[in-house]
């Protein structure tokens, strides 16, 4: 595997001409409307990336699967309707500066969106981004990277994996289209900054603080044997169906696809994001609702993630980003949560009642 | 063109089978498509009308009729009630054929008794049609049928043609109250129907499509009856958008209903976390 050492100015000097370019280049930026805050954005200039200050507030999924996409455009007349078909070739990007949590989470959505049939659209976005992922080192006790199998300088779905050492950033060139953006910048890592960079590396994880284990391969089973445990309804109490963890998780995948007229003739039709946790989500044309109550919605998203895309992806379906348990205005927090059921599995592996 | 874009329909023809039930013939406007499109029996599609949106049926004529395809609907949405002010020579969008469809190539040879009420008869009277239209191949056919009231009967001028026919045994039947002064069937609820009717479960295959309640109590006739859960199909109807594996909504526990159905035996559903 290629590594090559990249100062500030090299790294500089290749946003600018990425840019020059035309090729967009996203990186962790100050919120617009809060400058404590980071939001992944669209940047000119590398000075203006804050890398490694703190876990932008949004994934970067919404650059996959946007909250509102075009899937195609109608024109109507009295006799026909056209179609007007929507691009599945989109233009180059770069993501600069990438959580680990969040790179990877592109690779487990990756699994759904060829499941049988190819999203296009996702996949079109997916080859014609590279990402370049900074290695983690602003986790706080929401995170659980460790629990689902990542770490803070995992690089699965990541092109590139930087770790900041003096004077720049070792980066390790993990695919082909790393080796394209990086390969002939920089220098290469000599023995030195290799070492140094892997004590980086073993600092970051020294650093966390996540207490729960890994997530043992038959916990997908127990969950699933304890479809009727009662202990979903209490776990559920503090839900209130409000979806804001769908929509912050760069994991949660789930649509809607409506229409919407722009005139009596013209409109599009789009996929909008979408959360099991609203009461709306799978009620059918007759009023009948096989998810009733809010705790059989969240048994349903705390299923889909550690039982059911278990079972059909060997992929757990959570990058322990933790952003659902800080977004949760009803403080239902993940690590506590899956916690007390990792607690239930080891103690009663069969399963129960109660 | 990405996987959700549909193929252009048009309306062929139009036929009102109750007050708020429809069914729409329709043509691809794409002959090339038209020659090649194929589907099996129980497979459905996402319907749509556009700047409305789109809706999932089954498709409800069987695949040995070509050149055509049928969908029969209730107007309660946004989308069916759109698609209930269409005329003939309209436009529609359709994306499919999705999901897994009956047996046919297993139930060859044997004798199928299918029970449907209400709408449920759409899924079933394909697969009807299907072995209607290779009769040879298949032993006995009983057919129960169901609805609220004969007003409620779909496909009435079908019912009239199969009560007609030598080679299937019909039975219609209709709630206790839904009766008028000419009715000639039934005044019974289906699973009491099934037990009048129903006789031998050997060698016989089941499909049972209706409202969930009418399928929870015919099961345990059928089972007293001998029917094997292997050898009883039913088609799910969850709620879906993308019916491509997708959009996340469909499923129980780790069964999707778009990919790994909508066609299953009671043997599966039995195996499913309870949450229909």
């Amino acid at each position: 595997m290629t590594r090559r050492f990249l100062t500030h100015e090299e790294m500089a000097s290749l946003v600018a001409e990425l840019v020059a370019a035309g090729t967009r280049v996203i990186a962790p930026v100050c919120a617009k409307d809060n400058a404590e805050q980071i939001d992944y954005m669209p940047i000119r200039k590398f000075e203006d990336a804050k890398l490694g200050v703190s876990l932008p507030r949004r994934s970067l999924k919404e650059f996959f699967l946007p909250p509102s996409e075009v899937l195609l455009y109608y024109v109507q007349t009295k006799d026909a309707v056209d179609i007007r078909e929507v691009p599945t070739e989109p233009p180059p990007q770069v993501i600069l500066g990438a959580m680990p949590c969040d790179a990877a989470a592109l690779e487990v959505v990756d699994k759904v969106m060829s499941w049988g049939y190819r999203d296009e659209l996702w996949f079109g976005r997916r080859e014609s981004t590279t990402i370049v992922t900074l290695l983690c080192g602003v986790m706080d006790s929401s995170c659980l990277c460790t629990t689902v199998g990542l770490g803070p300088d995992s690089s699965r779905g990541s092109d590139v994996l930087l770790v900041p050492v003096e004077g720049g950033f070792a980066a390790r060139l993990v695919t082909s289209k790393g080796e394209v953006l990086l390969a002939d910048r920089g220098q290469a890592v000599n023995e030195a900054l290799q070492n140094s960079a892997e004590a980086v590396q073993s600092e970051a994880r020294k650093k966390l603080k996540q207490t729960l284990p890994a997530i043992p391969a038959e916990f997908a089973d127990w969950l699933s044997k304890n479809f009727d445990n009662p202990v979903w309804k209490t776990l559920a109490l503090r839900c209130h169906g409000c979806g804001a963890c769908a929509a912050f998780c760069p994991t949660c995948h789930c649509f809607d696809i409506v229409d919407e007229h722009d005139s009596a003739e013209e409109g599009s039709r789009r996929r909008n994001w979408d959360s099991c946790q609203t009461s709306k989500f799978t009620v059918h044309s007759s009023g009948h609702n096989p998810r009733q109550s809010q705790s059989e919605r969240f048994r349903q998203r705390m299923q889909h993630k550690f039982s059911i895309y278990p079972k059909r992806f060997e992929e757990i379906l959570c990058t322990g980003c933790g952003r659902c348990s800080r977004i949760c205005p009803g403080g239902m927090d993940l690590p506590e949560i899956l916690g007390s059921l990792l607690a239930m599995a080891e103690t009663k592996p069969e399963g129960s009642a109660q | 063109m990405n996987l959700y874009q549909p193929y252009l329909m048009r309306i062929k023809e139009i036929t009102d089978e109750t007050v708020d039930t429809r069914t729409l013939k329709l043509e691809f406007k794409d002959p090339g498509v038209a020659e090649s499109f194929q589907f099996s029996s129980g497979q459905f599609g996402e319907y749509s009308v556009f700047g409305e949106g789109e809706s999932t049926f089954c498709i409800a004529s069987p695949p040995t009729r070509k050149g055509y395809i049928e969908c029969s609907f209730k107007a309660t949405g946004k989308v069916t009630q759109a698609l209930r002010r269409l005329a003939v020579g309209d436009t529609v969008g359709f994306r499919g054929p999705y999901g897994n469809y009956f047996p046919l190539e297993n139930m060859k040879g044997h004798s199928i008794v299918f029970i449907a009420g209400g709408i449920g008869l759409a899924p079933v009277r394909c697969l009807i049609w299907n072995v209607l239209d290779l009769r040879d191949q298949f032993k006995d056919v009983t057919i129960v049928y169901g609805a609220r009231s004969v007003g409620d009967l779909v496909y009435k001028r079908e019912l009239e043609e199969w009560s007609k026919r030598s080679d299937l045994k019909l039975c219609l039947a209709v709630d206790p109250g839904g009766e008028t002064p000419d009715w000639k069937g039934l005044v019974a609820r289906i699973p009491t129907a099934v037990e009048q009717t129903v006789t031998a479960a050997e060698d016989t295959f089941a499909v049972i499509c209706g409202p969930p309640i009418m399928i929870k109590f015919t099961l345990p006739v059928l089972d007293k009856l001998g029917f094997p859960a292997e050898r009883i199909y039913t088609t799910l109807e969850n709620r879906m958008k993308c019916g491509l594996g997708k959009c996340g909504r469909c499923n129980i526990g780790s069964t999707y209903v778009c990919k790994d159905g909508p066609v299953f035996s009671a043997a599966q559903i039995r195996e499913m976390p309870q949450e229909f």
